[in-house]
């Protein structure tokens, strides 16, 4: 056979078949009928959260049959990567759920938001919609100019847990839980001689190690960044005897052990859900995931007021995560609506996953009267705020997350190791 | 010996071609049909590699967040990198780890491969041993040995010691790299048994019979006939040691001075938005390895 004859033999077939995929690629990309709409909604993992969305979704899709939701959980090692990187490239998703220092750092100043739609939630405006609201608690999605970018799927405030059934071994009174970081120290070394371990911080990644410090920073009166925001505020006092409360807990007094801290970021708290450590900082939304994990530890559950370093002028650390929709989405008014329907379940969300949507009055709710220690998550809401964010934060936060480590883990003094975060901090921030 | 004579006789005769009388026509086809065929992977090629190589370069120039329009800042990045402790740190992390791990594993790599270049009962198995880990992927391989190197696992129950492996700056870097070494030796071992299987034989027994030992063999014939092959696997080693990315995510997140130049890179562009500063650590390292193998290769040539 000659070249050409082979060349016809070979080529002649190729395109026969490309122009069938072809064909066939331009009818299989149809939605079917046009009328079917789209949505993608990502959030990060955490199982009973992805439960209830799963099951609110499906309601949704049913009452709409027009709507098709895809869903998907995202690490939570990768969820911030992914997400700013996806928003930014104009792939992300219609509708995320997002912490409110990734929103107030990255997303809304970067303009990857939609402004919210009033209408979708049967007002007139912003204003309105925030009247529904617990005041300050949709500080978290709000630009500097006040534009409102999201509302809460959930809302935490900072509280403490103990481990009662470790107490009694330890012959303590869960009736009187420390109130004071000395005293945390004091009955963790107790606890320790009991054979448990008595406190620790969590060690996830750098957001976890970051709003630890910023609780510590609240309680002593220090910052992350100064008042303008343009440089580090670190190198403070005030700063410096936050990480000294941390360092001194875990090194010097020896209430845990941060080498061996679990690092599974699905399940933050699970050696205290596991019964190995008998106190704990804790969110709302960790005492469902405890009862889930481990029924036995939840049983010997007791939620107590944060420990303070000056009980009489007591401070917290809210946080929370807002649903948003992408500003690139061509979605944005189903994805509003989907919202609306998510709030509008606010109660389950309580009952199920207990995450609290501060709704004005929430407190005085059937839902919430079911929770427990509703009276020391309704004093932890009154004495919150916010965490600092500033330009380029995942930066700042890894900056911490070095400090901390080099102070926690290989005992360089807290003084040392802020004032090597302090000129990363200060060169992130102005470069 | 008539072969060597009449080779270069062809070769001569191919050159004396009357200039334009050219290649023959069913040549030039068979060559356009071939180049019509190979088009679509080099399209591939020039949109996947060459096209975000060259956009890399560029980028580099620029201060881009993704989000705005890049802003030309011409070599700003570049001399910000050289005076920023966290670039300089992750190149001397990234530094570290090339020795640390691929000096030792390049070294018993090929003492296993002189070990192995002999026929007995089961070598074939002990080879594949060796190679298991090369196949397994590194995500798996750093799952593997986070709960090896865990203060309670079995590195420490072994030694009898009670070292933090992962949580500490002094020891973080040191454990990544044994696990490093355990995974890359059969991958040069492969190689160095590839050379070594293509050493001729009689040029062992010529030197046995000249009463060369097996040391002196193993050093005036086995490795200098190796020494193409080392020249490759060193420079191999270079590049894979400063690609290294996936076990300092998987087992220490590049704390504890672990964060290599990779790691550096993709933080930089993608947890920080800072593609123009990322893209010119890019750069730096493109030129850094070019330099590094060019050194190395002029280095063994004259040592040739």
């Amino acid at each position: 056979m000659s070249v050409r004859a082979r060349a016809r033999a070979v080529l002649i077939p190729a395109a026969a078949v490309l122009a069938v995929a072809a064909a066939c690629g331009s009818d299989g990309g149809s939605t079917g009928g046009g009328d079917t709409i789209e949505l993608t909604y990502w959030t990060h993992t955490h199982p009973p959260m992805t439960e209830l969305n799963e099951q609110l979704i499906a309601e949704y899709e049913e009452a709409n049959p027009n709507v098709d939701i895809t869903y998907e959980t995202i690490p939570n090692n990768d969820f911030g990567t992914k997400m700013l990187t996806s928003l930014s490239n104009g792939s992300g998703p219609d509708i995320i759920n997002m912490d409110d220092s990734a929103l107030r750092g990255e997303y809304i100043p970067k303009e990857l938001l939609a402004p919210i739609d009033p209408a979708a939630f049967g007002v007139e405006s912003a204003e309105e919609l925030e009247a529904l609201y617990v005041d300050g608690t949709l500080d978290g999605a709000k630009g500097d100019d006040g534009t409102l970018y999201g509302v809460p799927s959930e809302f935490n405030a900072t509280a403490f847990a103990i481990n009662t059934q470790h107490f009694a071994d330890a012959g303590l009174d869960p009736a009187s839980p420390p109130e004071t970081w000395d005293d945390v120290s004091e009955y963790g070394q107790q606890l320790v001689a009991a054979g448990h371990e008595g406190f620790n911080f969590v060690y996830l990644h750098s957001g976890w190690y970051t709003q630890q410090l910023q609780t510590l920073l609240n309680e002593t009166g220090g910052s992350i960044l100064n008042e303008d925001g343009t440089g580090s505020a670190l190198t403070e006092p005030e700063s410096v005897e936050a990480l000294q409360i941390w360092h001194d807990l875990i090194r010097e007094d020896q209430v845990g052990n941060a080498d061996t801290a679990s690092r599974e970021a699905t399940s933050p708290f699970e050696d205290f859900a596991s019964g190995r450590r008998s106190m704990t900082m804790i969110y709302p939304w960790a005492v469902e995931q405890i009862a889930q994990d481990n029924p036995d530890t939840f049983e010997n559950l007791a939620v107590v007021p944060l420990p303070q370093v000056d009980p009489a002028n007591p401070s917290g650390r809210w946080y929370g995560y807002y649903f948003a929709v992408n500003k690139a989405s061509e979605q944005q008014e189903e994805a509003w609506k989907f919202i609306e329907y998510m709030t509008s379940q606010h109660e389950r969300w309580l009952t199920d996953v207990n995450f609290v949507q501060p709704l004005q009055g929430w407190e005085q709710s059937e839902a919430a009267a079911n929770i427990p220690f509703l009276d020391v998550w309704s004093q932890a809401y009154q004495q919150g705020k916010f965490d600092e964010v500033g330009p380029h934060w995942s930066e700042v936060q890894d900056a911490i997350k070095a400090a901390v480590e080099r102070s926690v883990f290989d005992g360089q003094p807290p003084a040392e190791s802020l004032e090597e975060a302090s000129e990363s901090v200060d060169q992130s921030v102005s470069s | 010996m008539a072969l060597t004579r009449t080779a270069p006789d062809r070769a001569r005769g191919a050159r004396a071609r009357p200039p334009g009388s050219g290649r023959p026509g069913w040549r030039r086809r068979r060559d356009a049909v071939g180049l019509v065929f190979a088009l679509p992977a080099l399209a591939l090629f020039a949109a996947f590699a060459i096209y975000p190589m060259l956009r890399v370069f560029q980028l580099s120039l620029y201060d881009y967040n993704l989000t705005s329009a890049p802003v030309w800042v011409g070599l700003d990045n570049f001399r910000f990198l050289f005076g920023d402790e966290r670039f300089l740190a992750s190149l001397g992390a990234s530094l570290f780890y090339v020795v640390v791990t691929y000096g030792p594993a390049v070294l018993l790599a090929l003492v296993l491969a002189l070990g192995l270049n002999t026929r007995m009962r089961g070598s074939a198995f002990v080879r594949l041993l060796y190679f298991a880990p090369v196949a397994t992927s590194w995500v798996a391989v750093s799952v593997i040995w986070r709960l090896v190197l865990q203060p309670e696992g079995l590195l420490n129950q072994t030694l009898n010691t009670d070292i933090p492996w992962l949580t500490s700056s002094t020891w973080a870097k040191w454990a990544i790299a044994i696990a490093a070494v355990w995974k890359e030796v059969g991958f040069f071992l492969i190689i160095f048994l590839a050379g070594l299987q293509n050493i001729p034989k009689d040029l062992q027994e010529a030197a046995a019979l000249d009463g060369a030992g097996s040391l002196r063999r193993l050093r005036y014939v086995t490795l200098p006939l190796l020494k193409p092959i080392t020249v490759v696997v060193l420079v191999m080693a270079v590049i894979r040691g400063f690609q290294s990315f996936s076990p300092q995510v998987v087992l220490t997140g590049g704390s504890f001075g672990t964060e290599v130049i990779n790691l550096f890179v993709y933080k930089t562009a993608f947890a920080s938005a800072r593609m123009g500063r990322a893209s010119a650590v890019a750069v730096l390292m493109f030129v850094l390895l070019l330099v590094v193998t060019f050194v190395q290769l002029r280095a063994l040539r004259r040592s040739a």
